[in-house]
């Protein structure tokens, strides 16, 4: 049975953006499970609504054969939330954080304390169990964070943007702990990212969410072989930003009916040429645009990732979209601007 | 049943937070003394005033130093809420299946636990300081029960408004612009023989009034039932719609 399956969900906030719009998914029982999108594309949206914590406009989403509007109770006994924000009260210790969540879920006081104890192990934090959080780091917080939304057992547990704020070192180690959840808990796991590298490690499927709809889902590997052949990127190079478009409508036109060109795609600043084999196709190319007249600033090989999954879903590669906090000081700004 | 236990493990986390911060302790316990020392001396020359009755400016006052500080305390209640939408706190909890309710009955339930402390405090040092409480020791009691009741309604409508309000600046704007001329709309300076006409007239209408008219009528002359069951009844109705507002605010916005 799905852990997760979701109804035409829909969610249209008052001024009339449709944040959600229609989404159709189902989640197996322990698996991690990826939700793919540039910001604003709706991810918090719909996690916040299978949480219980906004009501859909319409549609609706079963968890563990629950529905998220007829039983709500039942559906937030069964899982577990780690919201984009780190939930952690920093004035108070450790446990006493994770003490008052065993007593929201209902557990006796044993059980919390035996939980509490292996929590801790399971997220690296044994010797700061008494500490103040507000002397833990970033990442310390964000896997006592993770382990308040376990300690009850839940189905399943959603990720939201887990390693938003924190260092490339610190998200590599949050990833670990991540997996280790999914294998020692056996967990069903619900991830929310903007980051393809995160997805593309972590994720046994994953969902492509855009303007609040759904483009593709499947496992990373099917996803990349759903774009044939090596990606050729061109661009007009540095400094000729403003020529790009006539560079790109050119570039394609001189290309995009030839033999060996699969096809074609408009991307931010330059143009992305699919073919077979990437590196006997750039003399060719080359040759091409020369003979067209055309002059060519920088040319890359690489083979199908995510990057151009998500760019043959969207028609935009998602690190334009971005403008993403990257920092725990610019989350920290962005979270006192309170959008 | 969850819900009073609810109420009871975030009373706890409330109360700790506060017990935690020295600065917080210190500056609760002894402002009311200050206010107690400071109107005295300021108000010195009042000791003369007729219609005190015959009592001293600081017995007469000292009432009113208990209810404003429970007034200033609870009306500021609203801000850890806002501490916790900021953080993230608040939405975790909601996705957890803790009482609604008590999210709210425990905030002003730890206000509440505060605010009796200082009121008794304040009492101390007042009968130290040559106070002589009329009503005796139940009398104290039902002081308690007065300002708790104040407080009440005033933690509550802090919290619902910072639930509405989402934002720290509004929130203290409001509190401000509140506070202290519903001090002086009722009869906490002054006896209400000398406050002019208007004033006497609006004073009825401001749940301070009920609370200090109850209690300084246990400082000073002891039991008259009359005014001590009218200050309890629209006392309880002032707790009562504090609590409805608050619970009415958090449901609505809530999500
Ligand atoms: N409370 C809200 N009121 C109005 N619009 C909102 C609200 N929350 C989110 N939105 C809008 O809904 C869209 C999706 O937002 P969100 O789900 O937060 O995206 P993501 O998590 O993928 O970055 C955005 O356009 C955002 O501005
Ligand atoms: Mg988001």
């Amino acid at each position: 049975m799905s852990v997760i399956a979701t109804y035409q969900l829909t969610k249209v906030f008052p001024g009339g953006v449709r944040a959600v719009d229609g989404v159709d998914f189902e989640v197996n029982a322990g698996e991690i499970f990826g939700f793919l999108g540039p910001n604003g594309a709706g991810k918090t949206t719909t996690s916040k609504m299978v949480n219980t914590l906004i009501q859909p406009t319409s549609g609706t989403a079963l968890i563990s054969g629950f529905d998220i509007r007829k039983d709500p109770g039942e559906v937030r006994s069964r899982i577990g939330y780690v919201g984009q924000d780190v939930g952690v009260d920093e004035y108070a210790t450790g446990r006493e954080n994770l003490t008052l969540y065993g007593r929201f879920y209902r557990l006796g006081g044993k059980t919390i304390k035996q939980r509490v104890n292996e929590l801790f192990e399971l997220v690296d934090l044994i010797g700061y169990e008494d500490k103040m959080v507000s002397t833990y780091s970033g990442g310390m917080r964000k896997r006592l964070d993770i382990a308040m939304g376990l300690i009850h057992q839940p189905d399943v547990i959603f990720l939201d943007e887990p390693t938003v704020g924190l260092d490339p070192q610190t998200r590599v180690h949050v990833w670990d702990y991540i997996r280790d959840l999914a294998k020692v808990m056996g967990v069903t796991i619900f991830l929310t990212t903007h980051y393809m590298e995160e997805a593309d490690h972590l994720a046994d499927r994953i969902a492509i969410i855009d303007r609040g709809k759904i483009m593709a889902i499947g496992t990373p590997a099917e996803l990349k072989q759903s774009i044939s052949g090596d990606a050729v990127t061109l661009s007009p190079g540095a400094g000729k930003a403003n020529e790009s478009q006539d560079f790109i409508s050119r570039a394609e036109a001189a290309l995009s009916g030839q033999a060996f060109v699969i096809r074609t795609q408009v991307m931010d600043g330059g143009l992305a040429v699919y073919v077979e084999h990437g590196e006997s196709a750039v003399p060719e190319i080359m040759r091409l645009l020369s003979s067209h007249g055309i002059e060519v600033g920088t040319i890359s090989v690489s083979r199908p990732s995510l990057d151009d999954v998500f760019l043959k879903y969207t028609g935009r590669t998602i690190r334009a979209e971005e403008g993403t906090p990257t920092t725990y000081a610019e989350v920290q700004r962005k979270r006192s601007r309170r959008q | 049943m969850y819900a009073l236990a609810d109420i009871w493990y975030q009373s706890v986390r409330h109360l700790r937070t506060q017990l935690r911060m020295p600065v917080w302790i210190f500056v609760n316990l002894f402002q009311p003394m200050v206010w107690l020392v400071l109107f005295t001396q300021v108000f010195k020359s009042l000791s003369d005033m007729p219609g005190l009755g015959g009592v001293s400016y600081l017995t007469f006052l000292a009432p009113g130093i208990v209810v404003m500080t429970v007034l200033f305390g609870s009306a500021w209640a609203g801000m850890g809420l806002l501490r916790d939408i900021d953080m993230g706190i608040l939405s975790k909890m909601l996705a957890t299946p803790v009482s609604r309710v008590s999210i709210i009955l425990s905030r002003v339930f730890a206000s509440m636990v505060v605010l009796v402390v200082q009121a008794l405090i304040i009492l101390l040092v007042a009968v130290i300081m040559g106070v002589d409480i009329a009503a005796g020791i139940p009398g104290v009691l039902l002081i308690i029960v007065l300002v708790s009741l104040l407080g009440l309604g005033f933690a509550a409508f802090s919290n619902g408004l910072a639930i509405t309000l989402k934002r720290m600046e509004p929130l203290i704007g409001i509190i401000n612009f509140v506070a202290l001329p519903t001090v002086f709309m009722s009869s906490t300076m002054m006896a209400p023989d000398l406050l002019p006409g208007w004033l006497d007239t609006v004073r009825h209408f401001n749940p301070v009034d009920y609370a200090v008219v109850g209690v300084r009528g246990l400082v000073l002359t002891g039991y008259v039932w009359s005014d001590l069951w009218r200050s309890l009844t629209v006392l309880s109705g002032w707790a009562a719609l504090g609590a409805l507002f608050g619970l009415l605010m958090f449901r609505r916005k809530g999500e």
